[in-house]
C-alpha cells in the first residue's frame, strides 16, 4: 500500500513514515504544501495523510483542490485544533477521516489501514499466536479448541497485544488503546486485566503467552 | 420602594404635597384677613348707617328715647326701633350710664351677658372670644343725637364671616390626597417613560451574555445626550471587551496548536522508541514515565483548553444519539477491573430499558468515567462504592456514592473549582494526586446538556454525587448545544 504523508514538522513527520514503514507500508514524506498537492494529483497513492497546518498553503485548501481536481483517494487529516468545527470543515470538504493531536500511533494506523483498505480487503484478519487465535472480525478468541469468552476490556487488551505480538507494550499503552482514558498515576488496571487473561487463557497446561516486563509492561510471546 | 423608579415618584408626591400645604395656607390666611376686613368695613358702615339714622330721628321728635310703661326701663322709641329693625346682626344702642335702650330682643340677653356692663364699651373694633364662637363688634359713640343715646354697638358672629376661607381650606383638606395620589401616578408614569431606554439598554447588555454575543453593540439612537452617553460608554467597553475576547480565542487556538506539535512529537517519538524491540529495559521503564506525563501533560491541556473556550461560551459539544446503558455496562466492567485493583467493592447497576440521550458521548464518558475513578480514589479497602440511575421526568439521575472519606463542608463549595484541591493529605494514591481539573470539567459536561451536578458528603461517612442529565425528546431536537462557531 502506497501512502503519501503531507506534515511540515520533521519530526512528526519522520515518525509517522518510519512508524507506517515498519507496518510494510511504501510511505512518502513530502514537507511542503504546494508540492505535495502536485504529488498527491499527480502520482497513484492509496492513502494521503495530510497535516492541516502547512507552510506554502493551508491542508483545508490542497484537500479543495485535489478534490476539484478529482483526485478520490482518501486523505485522513492530522489536526492540532480538536474543536468540533474544524473537524467538521475538514470533512465537508472532503477529508475521509481524521487524527487529533498528540494522537497514539496504533490510532493513526487503525485508521490509515482502513481508509486503504480495498473493497476486497475487507475480510478482518485471524491473528495467530502460538495455538492462539483472534479473530478480529468477530471478536472471538480460542486457543486451541477451545473458545475462549473474554468481557470487552479482556479482548480489547489480548487484541492489543496480539497485534503487536513479539513486541514489548507498555501499560500506559495499553490503558490507552483499551480505555481511552487517562487513570490517575498508580492506577495500575491493565495488571487486573492481565491477571484475569492469564487466568483464562493460561489455564490447564497451556504454555504462558503474556509475559511481564518489570516496570514497564506486558508482552505477547510463545515461551 | 428600591427603584429609582418608585422613589422618584415618591419625591413627586412629597413636593407637591408640601407644595399644596404652603400655597393652601399663604391663601388661606390672605382669605382670612380679606374677610375680616369686609367683616368690619360692613359693622363700621351699619354703625354709622345707625348713628345717623339715630340723628336724624332726634332731630324731627323731641323724645327719642321713652320709659318702658312695663318695665320701667328707658327704652327707644318704638317707631325709632323700627327703622333699626333691619340691621343684621347683633345692635345695641347705649346711654350715658351704660343703659341699654335697644337690643334687638332676642339676644338682648345674651348681649348684656357678654359685655358686662354695657358703659364699659370702648369705641372701635373688638373682638369678643365667646364660647359659641368669636364675636366683632364695632362701638361708635354719637353725640348728637340727643341727651340721652351716647353709644351704638354692631356685632357679628365671626364666624359667618370666616366661613368661606373654612370651606377653601376643608375642601383643599379633601382633594389634597386625591392630587397627591394623582401626582405619584403621575410621577411612577413618566419617570417610567424616562428611564425606558435606561430598561432597554439593560435589556440589550443582558442579552450580550458570552462570547458568542460579544459583536454586538447598543443601538444610540436616544434622545437626550446622557443616554446616548452611556451607550456610547457601554458600547465602548464592549468593544474592549471584544478584543480581548478575540485575542483569548486567538491564543487559545495558537496554544492548542504550538503546544500540541511538540507533544505529538514527544508522543510519537516515545511511542516509536518504547516499541522498539532493541531498547534496554530500564530506557524503556524512563519511556513509559515519559509517556505517561506526555499524557498527563495532554490531558491538562485538553482540559484548560476546553475549559477556556466554555467561559468564552463556545466550547462546542458534539451532540448524537446514544443509549446511556452501553456506557453503564462499559462503566460496569472497569469498575470490577477498579474493585479488583483496589480492593473496593464497586456495583454498577446496568438499568434493564434503553435510554436515550442526545449527548457528546466522549464527554458524557468522561464525566461518569470522572465519577467512579474518583470515587474508588478517596474510598478506602473494603468500602463500597455504587453507581445508579433512573429516569425520573424526562431527566436521567445518575447517582455514584461511595463510603470514602467525604468531604468536609468547608470545602464542598470549592471542589468545582479549577486546580482546587483539599488537604493534600487526602489523596492516599500518590504524591502526586490528579491536576484538580476533574470535577471542573465534569461540571461543565453535566451544565453544557442542560444538566446539573449535585454533591453530597459527610466526612468519614462518604460521598454521593447526583448527576442530572436531560434525555433525548421523542423529535430528537435538543435544548443542548451544538454550536460548532
Amino acid at each position: 500500500m502506497k501512502i503519501l504523508v503531507i506534515e511540515d514538522d520533521r519530526t512528526v513527520g519522520g515518525f509517522v513514515k518510519r512508524g507506517l514503514e515498519e507496518q510494510r507500508f511504501n510511505v512518502e514524506l513530502v514537507e511542503d504544501g504546494k508540492v505535495g498537492l502536485e504529488r498527491a494529483s499527480r502520482g497513484r497513492y492509496d492513502v494521503i495523510v495530510l497535516d492541516l497546518r502547512l507552510p506554502g498553503m493551508a491542508g483545508v485548501e490542497i484537500l479543495r483542490t485535489l478534490r476539484d481536481r478529482g483526485v478520490t483517494t482518501p486523505v485522513l487529516v492530522l489536526t492540532a485544533q480538536d474543536a468540533v468545527e474544524s473537524k467538521v470543515r475538514a470533512l465537508r470538504t472532503g477529508a475521509d477521516d481524521y487524527v487529533t493531536k498528540p494522537f497514539a500511533f496504533e490510532e493513526l494506523l487503525a485508521r490509515v489501514e482502513a481508509l486503504g483498505r480495498r473493497p476486497q480487503d475487507i475480510v478482518a484478519p485471524l491473528i495467530e499466536t502460538a495455538d492462539l487465535v483472534v479473530d478480529t472480525g468477530r471478536h472471538e478468541v480460542r486457543r486451541g479448541e477451545q473458545t475462549i469468552d473474554l468481557t470487552p476490556k479482556e479482548y480489547a487488551v489480548l487484541e492489543y497485544l496480539a497485534r503487536n505480538a513479539g513486541r514489548v507494550l507498555s501499560r500506559t499503552l495499553i490503558t490507552e488503546y483499551a480505555w481511552d482514558y487517562h487513570f490517575d498515576p498508580g492506577t495500575n488496571i491493565v495488571d487486573v486485566v492481565i491477571n484475569r487473561l492469564r487466568k483464562k487463557l493460561e489455564s490447564g497446561s497451556n504454555t504462558k503467552l503474556i509475559h511481564t516486563v518489570r516496570g514497564v509492561g506486558y508482552v505477547l510471546k510463545e515461551q | 420602594m428600591q427603584t429609582i423608579r418608585g422613589r422618584v415618584a415618591v419625591w413627586y408626591a412629597l413636593a407637591l404635597g408640601s407644595t399644596i400645604i404652603v400655597f393652601g395656607s399663604i391663601v388661606y390666611a390672605f382669605e382670612r384677613r380679606g374677610s375680616l376686613a369686609e367683616l368690619d368695613n360692613l359693622l363700621e358702615l351699619e354703625a354709622t348707617l345707625i348713628a345717623a339714622i339715630l340723628r336724624e330721628a332726634s332731630g324731627t321728635r323731641p323724645e327719642l328715647v321713652l320709659r318702658d310703661p312695663e318695665s320701667a326701663r328707658p327704652v327707644l322709641a318704638p317707631d325709632v326701633a323700627v327703622l333699626l329693625d333691619g340691621a343684621p346682626g347683633y345692635l345695641a344702642v347705649l346711654g350715658d350710664e351704660g343703659d341699654l335702650y335697644l337690643s334687638q330682643v332676642a339676644r338682648t340677653r345674651r348681649f348684656t351677658t357678654v359685655m358686662g356692663s354695657p358703659d364699659s364699651v370702648n369705641s372701635g373694633f373688638a373682638t369678643l372670644p365667646l364660647a359659641s364662637g368669636a364675636l366683632r363688634q364695632y362701638a361708635v359713640h354719637v353725640t348728637d343725637a340727643g341727651p340721652y343715646i351716647r353709644t351704638v354697638v354692631v356685632a357679628a358672629p365671626m364666624a359667618r364671616f370666616a366661613l368661606r376661607p373654612e370651606r377653601l381650606l376643608s375642601s383643599m383638606a379633601l382633594t389634597a390626597p386625591f392630587v397627591i395620589l394623582a401626582s405619584w401616578f403621575i410621577g411612577y408614569f413618566l419617570v417610567g417613560r424616562t428611564l425606558k431606554p435606561v430598561d432597554r439598554i439593560v435589556d440589550e447588555v443582558e442579552a450580550i451574555s458570552d462570547g458568542r454575543s460579544l459583536h454586538r453593540r447598543l443601538a444610540t439612537s436616544y434622545e437626550g445626550g446622557e443616554l446616548a452617553r452611556l451607550s456610547m460608554t457601554l458600547n465602548q467597553m464592549l468593544g474592549r471587551l471584544e478584543r480581548s475576547f478575540v485575542m483569548l480565542r486567538r491564543f487559545t487556538a495558537d496554544a492548542s496548536h504550538e503546544l500540541k506539535t511538540p507533544l505529538t512529537v514527544l508522543r510519537t517519538g516515545i511511542e516509536q522508541s518504547i516499541t522498539h524491540p532493541k531498547v534496554p529495559r530500564d530506557v524503556m521503564a524512563t519511556l513509559e514515565e515519559m509517556l505517561l506525563e506526555v499524557n498527563r501533560m495532554t490531558e491538562m491541556m485538553d482540559s484548560l483548553l476546553m475549559l477556556a473556550r466554555a467561559d468564552e461560551g463556545r466550547a462546542p459539544l458534539h451532540l448524537e444519539e446514544l443509549d446511556f446503558r452501553e456506557l453503564l455496562s462499559e462503566l460496569s466492567e472497569t469498575g470490577s477491573i477498579l474493585a479488583e485493583h483496589s480492593s473496593v467493592d464497586v456495583r454498577v447497576a446496568v438499568p434493564a430499558e434503553p435510554i436515550a440521550l442526545q449527548a457528546d458521548r466522549g464527554r458524557v464518558r468522561q464525566l461518569v468515567m470522572n465519577l467512579l475513578t474518583n470515587a474508588v480514589k478517596y474510598t478506602l479497602p473494603g468500602g463500597q462504592v455504587a453507581v445508579s440511575c433512573e429516569v425520573e421526568d424526562g431527566t436521567l439521575i445518575l447517582r455514584v456514592r461511595d463510603t470514602g472519606i467525604g468531604i468536609a463542608a468547608g470545602d464542598l463549595p470549592h471542589i468545582y473549582d479549577r486546580f482546587w484541591r483539599a488537604d493534600p493529605a487526602r489523596s492516599r494514591t500518590s504524591a502526586r494526586p490528579g491536576a484538580g481539573l476533574g470535577l471542573a470539567i465534569s461540571k461543565w459536561i453535566a451544565e453544557a446538556h442542560g444538566g446539573s451536578i449535585d454533591v453530597q458528603s459527610r466526612p468519614g461517612k462518604g460521598t454521593t454525587f447526583t448527576v442530572r442529565l436531560p434525555l433525548a425528546l421523542e423529535d430528537g431536537v435538543q435544548n443542548g448545544q451544538d454550536d460548532v462557531s
